[in-house]
């Protein structure tokens, strides 16, 4: 087992959640992966091969501010296998106008209430089928939300 | 092009049917509505079958069961909307003379797919983070809470109406009425949405049996329920966040479908929508244009959408008090349309109802607000 502390750029064979969900940087930080429309501006989150406002097709892969702030949330009670409950899950607004879905820890589910500030941090989320270890996200309260 | 007309439908009672399939029920919905519409079962020239996880060739193991092996079939997947759409896929043949009697069910057994709650697919990356169908409400709910100030208590009434509608109907999986108080002490599903907030698993089929205005004549049906319009669209991916609060999916299938049918909100008379979560029903009435925005909850404490009241939405107890046989349930809200304009539909007659208009929604998928959308409008 790996630690939560441990950096996860020096685990071995770790994958994203999902592909082109996600980069970890070489100090175990990281960032969500939108896509940007170099005709429009549009940013778009999961990556889209077209852009839905203009159609242009060449769509530049591009990391997100990892600080955002909470449009709503709820607190899950039941959950597909593998989740363990309650857990809290949040609709976060990015700058540049995208809403990412994610887990909110680090906070007591309860407390959790939109407008809170929140942070990117790429955690563990288990194993695929060939025993890789998943990179996934949470949100975290910021900084000053945590006083 | 023809206009179309619904001439038969059929369902089994919704429920927990343990000891049936999906093919079973499908065959029992498909045989009252031919019964139902009174014509030969070799007058059907084509069938369409709606479900989302009974595996290949589901509806034609219904057809195997009922002699109308044979005739052209598809099996029609689009989530919640599953059955809405094989009853407009129906009406599309019709209305290209292709076909002049035409067959549309749909069947689900959902208690041997799934226990508890439903969960995008888990390609999906917001499965994959823990989103659940009740988790997207939840959040809506939340919000709306947040935008409209309403409260925890008046979004129970939803489930209490609906609950009390089933109770008056046989084909109900609810049997008996529910109390405010029942709802809010019912164990948190995802908050602020409590287990009564929820459509249950439910499994069981229904039928429609849909025909040409030649066909109508030839078969000497009079008083056939017309389908005035049947508008499907998928939901977009907006290259900015919109208010989670308003369903602009909702909105634009209805546009398409009263331009069709000739009609405005206000000439509706009775709604069945996808109260797949009471919260729903809030935003589905509100983006049909039938209720002011955020004004819902409100007009549903006054009696506005009871039996009775202004625009009863879901008088058959809705998906909340019927139950959610997934592929079934937007055939089942025709079934119950049809009866309701033919005043067939006993205690929970809606006096005099002219216009009536079902609607459907379902699945999710990251980035976009839904998934299909359909909303049909019945005349008679």
């Amino acid at each position: 087992m790996t630690s939560a502390s441990q950096p996860l750029a020096s685990r071995n064979a770790a994958v994203p959640l999902r592909p082109g969900l996600l980069e970890v940087d070489t100090d175990g930080t990281g960032h969500l992966l939108g896509s940007r429309c170099p005709s429009c501006g549009a940013f778009f989150f999961p990556q889209r091969h077209v852009c839905s406002r203009c159609l242009t097709e060449e769509l530049e892969a591009t990391p997100l501010s990892p600080r955002g702030t909470v449009y709503t949330c709820t607190v899950i009670h039941q959950a597909a296998p593998g989740f363990e409950v309650p857990y809290a899950l949040g609709y976060v607004d990015l700058p540049e106008g995208v809403r990412v879905l994610g887990q909110i820890a680090g906070v007591e589910p309860d407390a959790v209430r939109i407008g809170m500030e929140v942070e990117l941090s790429l955690e563990p989320f288990g194993e695929d089928d060939q025993g890789r270890e998943l990179i996934g996200y949470r949100f975290r309260p910021a900084p000053e939300e945590r006083r | 092009m023809s206009n179309v007309y619904v001439i038969g439908v059929g369902m089994t009672p919704f429920g927990k049917h343990p000891e049936r399939n999906a093919t079973d029920l499908g065959a029992e919905a498909a045989l009252a509505a031919i019964h139902d519409a009174g014509i030969e079962p070799r007058q059907i020239e084509a069938a369409y079958c709606g479900h989302v996880f009974q595996g290949m060739a589901m509806g034609q193991r219904v057809l195997a069961h009922i002699g109308l092996a044979g005739i052209p079939l598809t099996n029609v997947e689009n989530v919640c909307s599953s059955g809405a759409v094989a009853i407009r896929e129906a009406s599309l043949a019709i209305r290209a003379g292709e076909h002049g009697v035409v067959l549309a069910f749909g069947t689900e057994h959902l208690t041997s797919r799934f226990r508890g709650a439903l969960t995008p697919d888990p390609d999906d990356v917001e499965a994959a983070v823990g989103l659940t169908m009740p988790g997207i409400y939840a959040l809506r709910a939340r919000r709306y809470f947040e935008d409209f100030g309403v409260s925890r208590e008046q979004l129970a009434l939803v489930p209490v109406k609906n609950k009390g509608n089933a109770a008056l109907n046989p084909f109900a999986q609810f049997q008996e009425p529910v109390t405010v108080e029942q709802v809010l002490e019912s164990r948190p599903i995802a908050e602020p949405l409590n287990l009564l907030d929820c459509s249950p698993v439910t499994d069981g089929a229904a039928a429609a049996i849909l025909a040409s205005a030649a066909a109508v004549r030839r078969l000497g049906k009079r008083g056939a329920i017309r389908l005035a319009a049947s508008a499907l669209r998928t939901g977009t991916v907006d290259p900015e966040p919109t208010p989670m609060t308003f369903e602009p999916l909702t909105d634009a299938t209805a546009q398409d479908a009263y331009e069709r049918a000739g009609i405005a909100p206000e000439d509706v008379n009775l709604a069945e929508v996808h109260d797949c979560f009471s919260i729903a029903e809030a935003l589905r009435v509100e983006g049909l244009g039938l209720f002011p925005v955020g004004e819902y909850l409100t007009a549903v404490e006054r009696g506005d959408a009871s039996i009775g009241g202004r625009l009863p939405v879901n008088p058959s107890g809705g998906l909340l008090g019927k139950g959610h046989p997934l592929g079934a349930t937007g055939v089942a809200q025709v079934v119950e349309l049809v009866r309701q304009l033919r005043g067939e539909a006993g205690e929970r007659q809606v006096e005099g109802a002219k216009v009536g208009l079902a609607h459907c929604r379902g699945g999710k998928a990251a980035g976009i607000e839904g998934a299909a959308c359909t909303v049909q409008v019945l005349t008679r």
